[in-house]
This record gives C-alpha cells, sequence and structure tokens, in this order.
C-alpha cells in the first residue's frame, strides 16, 4: 500500500512539474507547483521523514505559493493574443517527449550499472531528538531561517504595504 | 586565535542584523534620512573588517580561523570559518554594497528605507555563503538571497521589475531542487555535509562505494549552482533580472549577489570537495567556454545598456569557472583574482549604466549618443572598465586572465586556452560599440544640456577606476603575497 501511495504521488508529482512548465496562466503555473511539492510532501512522510515532509508543506506550498501567486496578483493581466498562446504550446510541446525519454535513459543506465541508492549516513541514523539536532549542529541554520522569515516579512511590506502602483 | 579578533568576524554577521534592527526601530522620517548612511557604515565597516582579520591573519601564520566564540561547538566542528578566499568575496561584498548605497542616494527615490532593509538582508545572505562550512547551511543562505534579490528587483512594482523578479525566483525554485537532490546523494555517501567530512570521504572518491553517484550528486549541484550565476546555457533570467531592477540593485545584483550565490559555492566545491577529479574538471570546463563564448557573442547584438553588461557578465564568469576547472593552484588563483576584478570592473560599468540612466533617462545605446564631453568621469571610468574586462594590459582584468589561459594551456587544452583568448576580442568588439554609441560622436538630440551626474555615483566610479588601475599595477606585490603563502 505504502509503495502504490509513493508510486502515485510519484506520477503526480511528475504531471504537476510538466503542467507548471507548460501552462500560459502563470496562476495555473503557480498552484501547479503548490501541488507538485504537496505530492512530493506526502512522499517525504511515507518515507519516514516527518520533518523534511513538515517543512516543504509549511516552506515550498505555504509561503513559496502565497509569494508567486502575490507576485502574479500585482502584473498586469495577459493580454497576448491567441498566436502567443499557440507558440508558447509549440515551445513545450516536446517537453514531455524529451521527460520521458530521459527517464527511460536513466532507467537504463541505473540497470545496466547496478546502481542503487546507499543508506544515509550515520549522521543521518543518529537518534537525536529533532530538537537536539537542530539546536546543536543545526545553528548556522536556524539563523538562516530567521533571515528568509525577516526577508518574507520585507517582500510583504514592499508588495502589499504600499499602494499598488499598477 | 584572539577573543578580539572573532568580535571582528561578527562584524559580518551582526552588524548587518543590527542596521536591520535601527532603521526599523527609528522612526520613519528619520530613517528615511540616514538608512543609506547606516548601508553605507555596513558596506565599508565591512571591507574595513576583512582588512583587519586578512592581515590578522597573516601576521599569526595562520591560514583559516574558526567563528567558534558565540556557536556551541558540541557537535564538535565550527559552522563559521574564514580563510583568504572567504575574506576576498567578503571584501568584495563589501565593496560593491557601498558602491550600491552610494549610487542609490540618487536613483532609489523614496524606495531607500525599504532598499536598504533588504540590501542588507542580502548582504547576510552573502555573508552567510561565504562564512559558512556546510554544504547545507550554504543551500540556507543562497535562498536567503535568492528571496531578498527578488523582492528589491521588484522594488518599483513595476510590471516589468516584478516580471524580472518572477523569473528570478521561478528559476532559483528549479536551482533549489536540483541543489538539494545532489547533497542528498552526496549525504548518502559521506554521511556528513561539512565541507571537511565531505571532502575526507570523497578523498578517494575511485574507491567510494559507488562513484557514478557522486558524479550525478556534482551534476545536480552543478546544474543548480549554474542556473543561481547565470551561466549559458542556464542564463535565461539573468538578462531580464539586471535590465529590469533599479539601477542602485542592478549595481548590487550585478556587481557581487550571481557571483556569490553561484560561481563562489561552484569554487568551494572545486577547490575544498571534488578535488582533483578529472571528470568533474571536464565537465566544468565545457560549460565555461561555451559561457564565454556564447556569452561575448550575445553581447555583440543586445542594444540596452544593462542587457549588454548581462551578457557580458555571462561571459566572464565563464573565465572564473574555466580557472577553477583547470585543477591547479595557478588556475584556482586566476579564478579567485578574476571574481574580485570582476566584482571591481563590472560594478563600476553598472554604476556608470545608472549615471547614464540618472541623467538621461534612458538606457537603449541607440538613443544616446556623444556623452564623453557631458560625462568625461563615466566616460573615462567606463574606459578603464571595459580595457580591463578584455584584459588590456596593464589593467587588473589582464593578470588574472593571463593566469587563468596559463592554467588552461597548462592541461594540455590548447584549444580551449586559444578560445578563451579569442573570446577578449568579442570582449572588446562589444565594449567598442557600446563606448561609439553611448560616449563617442555628437551630442543627440534632446541630450545637449545632458550633465554629469555628481555625488555618490560619481564617487564610486573613481575609487572603483582606481582600484582596477591601482590592483593592475601593484599585481607583481599580489603575486609575491601568493607565493610566501606557498600556493604557487
Amino acid at each position: 500500500m505504502t509503495t502504490f501511495v509513493i508510486v502515485l504521488c510519484l506520477v503526480l508529482m511528475v504531471g504537476f512539474a510538466l503542467s507548471a512548465a507548460m501552462l500560459r496562466s502563470m496562476l495555473k503555473s503557480a498552484v501547479s507547483l503548490a501541488a507538485m511539492s504537496a505530492a512530493l510532501a506526502v512522499i517525504l512522510y511515507m518515507m519516514g521523514a516527518v520533518w523534511a515532509a513538515l517543512f516543504e508543506l509549511s516552506v515550498c506550498v505555504g509561503l513559496i505559493t502565497v509569494v508567486f501567486i502575490s507576485a502574479i496578483s500585482l502584473t498586469t493581466p495577459d493580454r497576448r493574443d491567441e498566436a502567443h498562446t499557440k507558440d508558447h504550446r509549440q515551445r513545450f510541446a516536446a517537453l514531455p517527449f524529451i521527460l520521458i525519454a530521459a527517464g527511460v535513459a536513466l532507467i537504463a543506465v541505473l540497470v545496466s550499472t547496478g546502481f542503487y541508492l546507499p543508506q544515509p549516513g550515520e549522521e543521518a541514523v543518529a537518534e537525536a531528538a529533532f530538537n537536539q539536532v537542530l539546536w546543536q549542529t543545526r545553528q548556522a541554520d536556524i539563523l538562516g531561517q530567521i533571515l528568509i522569515l525577516l526577508a518574507g516579512a520585507f517582500a510583504v511590506v514592499v508588495l502589499f504595504k504600499e499602494g499598488r502602483k499598477i | 586565535m584572539s577573543a578580539g579578533l572573532e568580535f571582528v568576524l561578527l562584524v559580518f554577521m551582526g552588524l548587518p542584523l543590527l542596521i536591520v534592527l535601527i532603521n526599523n526601530l527609528l522612526k520613519r522620517e528619520i530613517a528615511q534620512k540616514i538608512c543609506l548612511s547606516l548601508g553605507l557604515i555596513a558596506g565599508i565597516g565591512q571591507m574595513v573588517a576583512a582588512i583587519v582579520v586578512f592581515v590578522s591573519l597573516n601576521a599569526a601564520g595562520q591560514a583559516s580561523v574558526d567563528f567558534s566564540q558565540f556557536w556551541n561547538l558540541t557537535a564538535g566542528a565550527s559552522r563559521f570559518s574564514v580563510d583568504f578566499f572567504s575574506l576576498l568575496a567578503l571584501f568584495c561584498i563589501g565593496m560593491v554594497v557601498t558602491a550600491g548605497f552610494l549610487t542609490a542616494g540618487k536613483t532609489i527615490g523614496d524606495k531607500r528605507f525599504n532598499f536598504t532593509n533588504l540590501a542588507m538582508i542580502i548582504l547576510l545572505g552573502m555573508n552567510g555563503i561565504a562564512l559558512v562550512t556546510d554544504l547545507f547551511s550554504l543551500y540556507v543562505f543562497l535562498e536567503i538571497t535568492g528571496v531578498a534579490s527578488f523582492v528589491m528587483i521588484a522594488l518599483n512594482k513595476e510590471g516589468n521589475g516584478i516580471e524580472g523578479g518572477f523569473k528570478y525566483l521561478v528559476m532559483s525554485a528549479i536551482a533549489t531542487a536540483f541543489i538539494l537532490g545532489g547533497l542528498a546523494f552526496i549525504f548518502m555517501q559521506s554521511g556528513s555535509l561539512l565541507y571537511s567530512d565531505v571532502a575526507s570521504a570523497l578523498s578517494d572518491w575511485q574507491n567510494v562505494d559507488q562513484p557514478a553517484l557522486l558524479i550525478v550528486a556534482f551534476a545536480l549541484v552543478l546544474v543548480g549552482f549554474s542556473i543561481k550565476s547565470g551561466i549559458m546555457p542556464f542564463h535565461g533570467w539573468l538578462p531580464d533580472a539586471y535590465q529590469s531592477a533599479p539601477a542602485a540593485v542592478s549595481v548590487i545584483l550585478g556587481g557581487i549577489v550571481t557571483k556569490m550565490a553561484g560561481v563562489y559555492a561552484i569554487l568551494r566545491l572545486t577547490g575544498d570537495i571534488f578535488v582533483g577529479v578529472n571528470l568533474v574538471n571536464q565537465i566544468l570546463m565545457l560549460l565555461a567556454i561555451v559561457s564565454i563564448v556564447l556569452g561575448a557573442v550575445a553581447a555583440i547584438t543586445q542594444t540596452d545598456f544593462k542587457r549588454i553588461l548581462a551578457y557580458s557578465s555571462i561571459s566572464q564568469i565563464g573565465y572564473i569557472l574555466l580557472g577553477a576547472s583547470c585543477g591547479s593552484a595557478i588556475g584556482l588563483i586566476g579564478a579567485m583574482l578574476h571574481f574580485f576584478n570582476h566584482a571591481t570592473f563590472k560594478t563600476t560599468l553598472f554604476v556608470n549604466s545608472a549615471a547614464v540612466e540618472t541623467a538621461t533617462g534612458t538606457t537603449e545605446i541607440e538613443k544616446l549618443g556623444g556623452l564623453q564631453e557631458k560625462m568625461p568621469v563615466t566616460g573615462v571610468s567606463s574606459i578603464l572598465a571595459f580595457l580591463s574586462t578584455a584584459g588590456i594590459p596593464p589593467l587588473a582584468g589582464f593578470w588574472s586572465k593571463l593566469l587563468i589561459i596559463l592554467a588552461v594551456w597548462q592541461t594540455g587544452n590548447f584549444f580551449i586556452a586559444g578560445l578563451a583568448l579569442f573570446a577578449s576580442i568579442f570582449t572588446a568588439a562589444y565594449f567598442l560599440r557600446l563606448q561609439r554609441c553611448v560616449f563617442f560622436g555628437s551630442a543627440v538630440e534632446g541630450l545637449e544640456n545632458t550633465k554629469e551626474v555628481t555625488g555618490g555615483i560619481c564617487l564610486s566610479s573613481v575609487v572603483l577606476s582606481v582600484i582596477t588601475v591601482g590592483f593592475g599595477l601593484l599585481f607583481p606585490l599580489v603575486l609575491l603575497f601568493v607565493q610566501s603563502q606557498g600556493l604557487i
């Protein structure tokens, strides 16, 4: 059952990634990107990386999507004609086929070389509590997280607080 | 190491944060008046701190120092550290941020408060990139720089700016996915992401469990960093972002941000972690030469001052990577020096584009002409910067390019060395065209009353030009220092 859900989410992930790249509407693209991240969060959760899933869900699905949609809402409505839309579709028409070909080639290489993913190293499997790891070995990243939040707050101030110019 | 030196090191991470706090705690009217001065203090303070640490390290005969006073070391390793290369990067960051704030005085208008806040966050992000000793922390600080850069590009909330910033953010998100994927593979093989641990785990890389996995990891991380630094063929977002950003933001973005967010990280990877892996060097060399040649060719066809500089950056970044790809000390030193030189001359050119835009209201080169007499300081500093970019002796750019091409020659890749040399002709071609269209000839209609932009912009151009000429003339001293350190 777990394997089925993971494979399903992988398929969904690739599908949403493709639609994010190929859709003409930026809003739909941003939503597709969020859905792709949500599928990834489910995969991470099913594979036991609960905290990674939580961060993926909150940062990528939450914060980044909000920033994307905010940016889109601030741009002028897209009034390009039908020809542009057609051109856009033509430009990305080959993308799914390239992706499928790359996937097949990758699987062929992996099978022929007996490729496998090794187990995580000692630091990853150490049974240290999450908070212990966070406060004792990832201090620099905590400072980084604070700064990202600060940058996000300034983004909201810059993009929304002062009246819309467009 | 003395606690005093640790305190100086704290300037890199503490001072920008302090300025953000002061800026936001002050009354808005007061903050609007003094915020640019606060930013200047941060930039100049960083340059002074970098010089102090450099002199102290040199006097103590140390190559690097850990930043441990304020951090818990129970995990057994410092999370922040400086060596000569990171000090060079920190100095460049301080220099470009100072130039950015000097330029902002006449160009940023009522956005100065937000500009200062965001520039300080970017400064912190870049300092973090220079100081961290762990690949995941490197990724975290890359993200800080990326998010703050997006907002800076969109600062004026104009359609083009938001579109340029949006492209930057989307490409940054894609780069992130590649980098994280690569780091996961590296973590699986080495069990840690500390530079030193990964380097020792990979020291005998051909005998690791699966060398192919490491090559895949390197390829993923390289693609991610290449997107962030705008190397060909991952450059799609860069010209739009540079062109649409406000002038002062372009100075910081073009002068240092893309170099720190991509090139510096690649130099760390090749210099500290994937040392002596031939396949890695070959991949990098191929990417570098493509970037050098195509960037220069694309620059020739551009008609906007900032876009020419953007494509020129793509080409010059290729030279830095070319040096790093040689896998030799001389190549790496050439790359580091070109990193510094590029920060200097490209910042000069972006400051000059800001001067031209402020004086004439446009950066379209076809609408410009005959500005040499009207703007002599901008015109002369432009000539010096482009001669240095093209690698004309005795300016600074000549020496770093010479070292890089010598290093490539030593590897036996004569064709690539020749191609890199030949690409300098293209560099001279697009800059001559730029100089001719903007500064030479007679003044075009409507620009007869154009005047030199004085103040911070002019000061930046002059100081940066002095550095370009001075560094070129004093280069033998730099070589003597490098020799005394046993680096070559």
